[in-house]
């Protein structure tokens, strides 16, 4: 076969002359992405075709653009056989959480109170952990690089998985304390109407409708998903602690491994576009002020219905603990 | 293992359905990214996926499947195998990747799209392994090629391709962009899952992976048929779309989108399946001919299968049964003929066997086709191979962005003229190969009116210098990744009579 003659490439051509040979994360990620900025528009249509449209105005013409975002790595540089792998066994762990207290029998042993608490607090809790899912599929899929969109989907998959360990622990508590607990009412009545929950389903609504992707990246990553992934992960698990809820609490502690790889990219996405261009923390700061209110109402409103529940933990502990991993974050970010 | 089984507690991981309050549904659900076709909120939260599967699952069994074809290639890059492949399936595997790899990847966009703007929960998660699943398969299609880099630096272009404007990655690009990176999230449950993956790809890579055994690329085809198993359930999205459309009365709106994109598809699927089935797999290894492969697995089990749903044959059922017997012939004289403009070393697949191979399975094929190529091979014989290359560029159809291959489908007796089909629109012309392209055309001119053919470009300056070395670098081919016959003239040896021989 005329097989071309030429000296073996070191790598693929548009990574340049490399130094350094490329890892498999970078070589199965880097310059995926070839419609950002692509001329004469993203998509090989009418330059003009609404959806062309809508990527310029919300990708290109973002304010949250620096000139290379291939420079930017995932710290865990993931790649999706990694995800999966790594998550292959975090699922192996927990299947043997669930059979140990499956075992022990350990939910039916539960006080009465805390699971009345449960089903006000815990089961409606898939309604609003969706659509972090939701928005994290947005951030990828108007990213600018595959490497920032790796992240976020992963992240949106690891919001499945809390979804559904959660959706598992409901049916365990329905079993053991009555069927009404797994019907979808009981979820979603009190997420469409209940006064508790009003202000984080604001909030969330309202992030839907948010489109500048690095606005979406700033809402979803920098300030909403940080205190939700510390109101439930972190405060709703010390509250199962203090009522004998070993269950809940280590399946929370595990959802906030999770919780912990998406900030490692957040805050590295962050300082990567802050160190490219330092004006970029102004218009990240203009977008997280403007959000702060919203969590603070939903961190308030959260905290009041936690307090609801047995064994309450200490009245300010809540609000307090939310504002301060949001600020932990920030000040991570360079913000 | 936890005691509950899937089914005791699976529906609560998909009923996060509710009414929105504090925005609009088109503020949530923007009509561009997500259009309802006037199908009420509620009726999409019915929207019932087939096949169940959780995340536990999914992880377990992907971090296996993963696995096992890693280690497959782990131990072939140790062998020789990937010197020893016949030039026609190396040709295949080359165009496979750069044509595929990263569109695929591309189709996690188009996942994330329904995981976001798809119109219940439980095919908001279904998108979201499906999302997964498309970055797996841009990753293992770069993956493996770049593990042969330094053997085949055409497979370069595994990753680089679409970055290019090769005209053939241009016609892919206006295909995969229209159906799903710009598409919204209920046309592409239609025109991704349902018609281009359960209808081409689903049964495509069953086919290949089945050759890619028979022709010693036992890499490929563990790649492929791991691949496939991911396909199969992912492309299940589209059968419930359906279904909610159909119910509420819009089963025109579903056919429409299915008509537009199926024709799509098959102009893609005739130019890289159609060769690589009937020219670029070994004689000996064929197990059907591209068009065999049509009726059967295309035509009568697809057919079968949107039937079930009250759907219809396209209205240009005839035309696709009238392409199958030539269209591929045609492309394949094409791609030939213009080699230097693709990434991979066309094989010319027309030695003895091979013709009486093309005559057995295409009745006439020798009086028509064939005639072209004992031309080109006089022509080598003659010790003129430069003859067999071409020195301008032919007209390019503005809906598929293929050469068109209207003279070639009158030449062999299956058009009734050679003209391409011409539309003035808006007072601009384009030129179409076929009605349904114009039709496709026809049906969503927002999408296509402003966009120029590579020929367009061509004739309208953006390509300089206007010639075919200019052409080139504008395709992103530097001299050396020009394709070149594959067998170095071999096919054209063996026919040649003593007497005629230069």
């Amino acid at each position: 076969m005329a097989t071309t003659k030429r000296k073996p490439p070191k790598t693929w051509s548009l990574l340049g002359d490399v130094k350094r040979r490329p890892s498999t994360y970078e070589v199965t990620a880097a310059k995926f992405n070839y419609h950002f900025r692509r001329e004469p528009a993203p998509f090989e249509m009418d330059p003009a075709a609404p959806i062309n449209l809508w990527y310029l105005a919300n990708r290109e013409g973002s304010p949250f653009n620096v000139e290379d975002w291939e420079g930017f790595r995932d710290p865990a540089r993931m790649t999706y056989s990694d995800y999966v792998t790594v998550q292959h066994d975090r699922e192996t762990y927990l299947d043997a959480v669930i059979d140990h207290h499956e075992a022990a029998d350990s939910v039916t042993g539960l006080d009465p109170a805390w699971v009345e608490a449960l089903t006000r607090i815990a089961v409606p809790l898939r309604f609003p952990l969706h659509i972090l899912q939701m928005t994290a599929l947005y951030v990828a899929q108007m990213a600018p690089s595959a490497y920032i969109i790796n992240c976020s989907n992963f992240q949106a998959a690891d919001e499945m998985r809390r979804v559904q360990r959660l959706a598992y622990l409901t049916k365990m508590l329905a079993n053991a304390h009555g069927d009404a607990i797994a019907e979808t009412a009981t979820a979603r009545s009190p997420w469409e109407e209940d006064a508790a929950w009003q202000p984080m389903r604001r909030m969330l609504e309202k992030m839907l409708a948010v489109y500048d992707w690095g606005q979406a990246f700033a809402v979803l990553d920098l300030v909403v998903k940080p205190t939700i992934d510390e109101l439930v992960n972190v405060q709703l698990a010390a509250l199962a602690e203090r009522n004998g809820d070993d269950l809940l609490a280590q399946l929370l502690a595990e959802f906030h491994l999770d919780a912990q790889r998406s900030k490692d990219w957040t805050i590295a996405l962050a300082q990567y576009a802050l160190a490219s261009d330092p004006a970029l923390a102004d218009t990240l700061r203009e977008w997280v002020d403007e959000w702060i209110p919203a969590v603070d109402e939903t961190a308030e409103a959260w905290a009041a219905l936690l307090a609801t529940a047995p064994n309450a933990l200490p009245s300010g502990q809540v609000v307090e603990a939310a504002g301060r991993a949001r600020a932990e974050l920030l000040a991570a970010c360079g913000l | 293992m936890p005691r509950l089984s899937r089914s005791e507690w699976y529906d609560l991981t998909r009923d996060m359905n509710w009414d929105l309050s504090y925005v609009s549904e088109d503020e949530a659900f923007p009509p561009v990214l997500s259009n309802s076709f006037g199908v009420p909120a509620h009726d999409w939260w019915v929207w019932d996926e087939p096949y169940k599967i959780t995340y536990t699952e999914y992880v377990h069994n992907q971090a296996g499947k993963d696995a096992g074809v890693y280690s497959v290639n782990n131990v072939l890059n140790r062998s020789h195998i990937f010197d020893n492949l016949e030039p026609g399936w190396k040709a295949a595997v080359i165009a496979h990747y750069g044509a595929i790899a990263v569109a695929e990847y591309q189709a996690g966009i188009g996942e994330a799209r329904m995981g976001r703007f798809g119109r219940a929960a439980a095919w908001r998660n279904m998108a979201t392994f499906g999302t997964l699943d498309e970055t797996r398969h841009g990753q293992l299609q770069t993956y493996i090629p770049y593990q042969a880099l330094a053997k085949e630096p055409r497979l370069d272009w595994a990753h680089k391709a679409y970055h290019t404007n090769e005209w053939g990655i241009i016609a892919a690009r206006h295909l995969f962009d229209d159906m799903f990176t710009a598409n919204d999230a209920v046309s592409t449950a239609i025109q991704l899952t349902f018609t281009f993956e359960t209808g081409f790809t689903n049964l495509q890579f069953l086919g290949m992976a089945a050759d890619a055994m028979k022709a010693g690329d036992f890499d490929f085809g563990a790649l492929i048929a791991s691949i496939q198993t991911d396909e199969a359930r992912h492309a299940q999205q589209g059968e419930p779309t359906i279904k909610v459309l159909v119910k509420a009365g819009k089963a025109d709106v579903a056919q429409n989108l299915l008509d537009r994109m199926f024709w799509r598809a098959w102009k893609i699927f005739a130019l890289l399946t159609g060769l690589s089935m009937d020219y670029y797999t070994p004689v000996e290894n064929r197990t059907h001919s591209f068009k065999e492969f049509m009726e059967e697995f295309i035509n009568k089990q697809f057919i079968d299968t949107f039937r079930d749903f009250g759907l219809e044959k396209p209205w240009y059922w005839d035309q696709l049964l009238n392409e199958m017997n030539w269209v591929h012939h045609a492309y394949h004289i094409g791609v030939y003929f213009w080699r230097p403009t693709v990434w991979w070393n066309p094989v010319a697949g027309v030695s003895p066997a091979e013709r009486e191979w093309l005559e057995e399975k295409y009745p006439g094929w020798n009086e028509s086709f064939g005639k072209y190529w004992d031309v080109m091979g006089d022509n080598v014989r003659n010790g003129h191979p430069e003859l067999t290359l071409p020195e301008t560029f032919p007209m390019v159809c503005n809906s598929c962005q293929v050469p068109v291959c209207t003279p070639a489908g009158y030449a062999a007796g299956y058009l009734d003229s050679p003209l391409p089909h011409i539309l003035d629109f808006e007072g601009r012309r384009y030129t179409f190969c076929s009605e349904p392209c114009q039709w496709v055309f026809e049906q969503d001119p927002e999408q296509f009116k402003g966009h120029l053919s590579i020929i367009d470009r061509f004739l309208g300056g953006v390509i300089q210098p206007a010639t075919i070395p200019g052409a080139l670098e504008y395709m992103g081919l530097s001299p050396e990744e020009c394709g070149v016959d594959g067998t170095d003239y071999a096919w054209a040896g063996p026919v040649i009579p003593a007497e005629k021989s230069a």
